[in-house]
């Protein structure tokens, strides 16, 4: 999808990563290799005494999903008209904490094995009665909407990649249809819960380069806003051939599909910064070339900072994406997404007047914020 | 030129009534309900005993074979079923209603860029699995101590289904998999309107599958009170006074959908337009409802809208009509205070709440309207509720000729979708 004119306003963002919660700086703590390695976030306490009540319910991702969308409204200040408000998010695999199901599980053991019956008399008991909150992965999105009040079109994407991007791309076309004037889309997610691990594991991420990590970014997009903080001027999503039954294409097939993607969606245009956000390495590999082919002055390897958060991913780096033009006075960027889930999502944003939006900084920048 | 219109040409179908969407259609035609006991697994200790369970006990590489054969590589499907991978029950209930909705679209090489928008459920998780990791409290899994082999897939990867759908179906384009509860059927069928529309592709294949008729998905749903107390094969009644819960289901619904002018051009017959489709959001609470019914009333209104119909055009709704106590009285408020007295159905007294796959099996059921000329009835529905404010078709299916129908699903958390479905011209 291309936007027209200089295309869709970003008004504000909002990332959760090891450096905390932040609007800005992402770009320029990865350019100095400043940030802490991948690792599991320490989630800002909750600000409001209902929002207590509501993480027990919630998975992790949820929470996390929340504290950017707060952020990314706040910087938006988008205090009126919230039941209009859109909402589409890459959302993750269930968010079930193992104690709830290690609760069930073991209340459920009869002579040492694993008891229907006893699971259906006592086990079911044992467990949380909402645990079926946590597990429902929507909530990444519902959660954020219920406590900030977003109720206009949405729409939750699973996601190890491209679900991300898919959000983004309906999110445009929910606001250029006029479904809505205003949206908020991202992602969160994290690869650091155990199942997850030992799934990445099973099926070879982990030794391939794959470095879990977890997080959540928000932006927030308007139709026809002022002095935005960017543009997001086209977003494709490009499927990859690959072997049946194979998760991920191969290096080379990767490779051949990426540069003539990144041309569509450039639709020929210069691109000054290059974002790339590999799985591990043998993405790495297909898309280390892309810069050069594209002559871009600025690459920057998002993965091998931020790590692979599955769902999360893109939107960080079209986080970074932004904060990057800003910082380094360039008018545009291609963030280019190949995840797990084998294929690719390309998104060109353009610079806006970062530092001279009307919007209020209330998410404080990352360093000082930061760890 | 005019505007590009969204057509559905192929549908399949897996539900309590059997395999395939004649199954579907004629029970529900004959105002049969196939709710029953669970029998795939032991559920007698459960709070929950009843389901609109699909009739095979095992979803294996032999009911795949059977209902699918050709476009399986040889092997495959055992190679499947010896990792694991088919014991998720809706992995098999995608593929055959995706295979089905293919075969009846008369798809071909033609179609094989299609694009994939599918609603899924979770991953299946297997407590016996887990089980096998427990250590005292706790459970032991983690990179370097995997669980279970092949078969655990909690909090794993959802888009298996879908992965499964593309190579055995063969198509290439874009893959959406919707994670929106009880909202992603309609969801997905919706998004793939959307991307005909303006013009992102010609052809999709849609819809959703999903089984939560297994003890976590049942226990789970039973521990959130959801489900109705009754064991009985009328444990749910959507719309009646005595309604006390929903009826766990599973299955899948999936369509071929694309674009009209290109479709009429390869001879294909449209079963139905896609005429219009909106979502929202309640924003309300994770445990309920908005009881207003307001947010749902402006999915609706916007569906409409977005047909360029009015709300009298509508001759027939088909509630999202869970038979919870909270949903019926909120979703028939925002029904009367948009369409009146327009008749009104719920299919889920008959098949039971296909969760993800709901909306999906709904829209299929709603081309009964303008294949067959019958509204789908109400399974179980004796008692009005003057909570409920509507003219709900009772038991039996109605004779009515209409034009429009409209379609309501909507998921835990809040998301709400209506779709608009027209008579093909």
């Amino acid at each position: 999808m291309r936007l027209d004119g200089k295309g869709l306003p970003i008004v504000a963002l909002s990332t959760l990563t090891t450096a905390g919660l932040a609007g800005r700086g992402l770009g320029r703590r990865v350019l100095e290799s400043s940030l802490p390695l991948p690792s599991e976030i320490a989630a800002p306490a909750p600000s409001r005494p209902e929002d207590v009540r509501q993480r027990k319910l919630m998975s992790r991702a949820a929470w996390f999903s929340a504290l950017v969308m707060r952020g990314a409204l706040d910087e938006a200040r988008w205090d009126e008209g919230r039941a209009e408000i859109g909402a589409f998010f890459g959302v993750g695999a269930s968010g079930a904490e193992m104690d709830e199901v290690a609760r069930l599980v073991a209340a459920s053991m009869e002579d040492g094995r694993f008891s229907l019956a006893r699971c259906g008399r006592e086990g079911l008991d044992a467990c949380n009665p909402l645990f079926a909150f946590q597990i429902m992965n929507n909530f990444t999105l519902c959660h954020g909407a219920i406590l900030e009040g977003l109720a206009g079109p949405n729409a939750a994407f699973f996601s190890r990649g491209t679900g991300t991007v898919t959000a983004l791309e309906e999110a445009c076309a929910a606001i250029t249809s006029g479904a809505c004037e205003r949206a908020l889309v991202g992602g969160a997610d994290t690869a650091l819960h155990p199942v997850t691990m030992a799934e990445l594991e099973r099926e070879g991420f982990l030794r391939q380069g794959l470095t879990p990590a977890e997080g959540a970014a928000a932006l927030a997009l308007a139709a026809g806003a002022e002095a935005p903080i960017g543009y997001v001027e086209a977003v494709r999503v490009f499927t990859v051939d690959r072997p049946r039954g194979a998760l991920v294409p191969r290096t080379g097939v990767l490779r051949d599909t990426a540069v003539p993607a990144a041309f569509d969606a450039l639709e020929d245009q210069p691109c000054d910064v290059v974002v790339l956000a590999p799985w591990g390495t043998p993405a790495r590999e297909a898309l280390m070339d892309l810069p050069e082919v594209l002559e871009a002055e600025h690459a920057v390897d998002a993965s091998l900072s931020l790590g692979e958060s599955l769902a999360a991913t893109p939107a960080l780096a079209w986080a970074l994406a932004l904060d990057l033009l800003a910082h380094l006075d360039k008018p545009r960027a291609l963030v280019l997404s190949a995840g797990p889930d084998g294929d690719l999502g390309a998104v060109v944003l353009g610079r806006g007047v970062w530092g001279r939006s009307s919007a209020r900084p209330s998410v404080a920048p990352i360093d000082e914020e930061g760890a | 030129m005019g505007a590009r219109r969204a057509v559905i040409t192929g549908v399949g179908a897996v539900s309590a009534f059997g395999v395939g969407y004649e199954a579907l259609a004629n029970g529900l035609a004959a105002g049969r309900s196939a709710v029953g006991p669970i029998r795939s697994f032991d559920a007698r200790t459960f709070p929950t005993r009843v389901a609109g369970e699909v009739p095979i006990e095992k979803t294996d590489a032999l009911f795949l074979e059977k209902h699918r054969g050709v476009l399986l590589h040889v092997g495959e499907a055992g190679t499947w079923e010896e990792s694991g991978l088919l014991r998720d029950r809706k992995v098999c209930f995608g593929l055959v209603a995706a295979a089905e909705a293919w075969r009846h679209a008369r798809c071909g090489t033609a179609e094989r860029k299609a694009a994939l928008s599918v609603g899924l459920g979770l991953e299946q998780a297997f407590l016996e699995d887990l089980a096998e990791q427990i250590d005292g409290d706790e459970i032991r899994v983690g990179a370097g101590n995997l669980s279970g082999g092949e078969g655990v897939r909690f909090r794993s990867r959802v888009d298996i289904t879908a992965e499964k759908i593309r190579a055995v179906v063969g198509i290439s384009g874009r893959v959406a998999v919707h994670a929106s509860a009880c909202a992603a059927g309609g969801m997905a069928v919706a998004h793939a309107a959307s991307l005909i529309e303006r013009g992102a592709v010609d052809v999709v294949l849609c819809g959703a599958a999903d089984s939560m008729v297994n003890p976590l998905g049942i226990g789970g749903m039973s521990r959130l009170g959801a489900p109705s107390p009754r064991a009985e094969a009328s444990a749910c009644r959507p719309f009646d006074r005595r309604r006390d819960g929903l009826v766990v289901g599973e299955g899948a619904a999936m369509f071929v959908v694309e674009e009209e002018s290109r479709a009429r051009a390869r001879g294909a017959e449209p079963l139905a337009v896609i005429a219009g489709f909106a979502t929202t959001q309640d924003a309300y609470r994770a445990t309920a409802p908005r009881p207003d019914g307001s947010r749902a009333l402006a999915a609706m209104e916007r569906a409409v809208r977005r047909a360029n119909l009015t709300p009298a055009d509508i001759g027939y709704v088909n509630a999202h009509g869970t038979g919870t106590p909270l949903n019926d009285p909120a979703e028939a408020k925002a029904i009367r205070a948009l369409f009146g007295d327009v008749p009104t159905s719920s299919i889920k007294g008959a098949v039971g709440h296909l969760m993800a796959a709901a909306g999906a099996i709904e829209l299929a059921a709603c081309l009964l309207a303008f294949t067959r000329d019958l509204l789908p009835g109400t399974a179980h529905f004796e008692e009005p509720d003057p909570e409920c404010p509507i003219h709900v078709i009772g038991p039996r299916p109605l004779a009515k000729r209409v034009d429009h129908v409209l379609s309501n699903s909507f998921g835990f958390g809040g998301q709400n979708v209506s779709v608009v479905l027209g008579r093909p011209g």
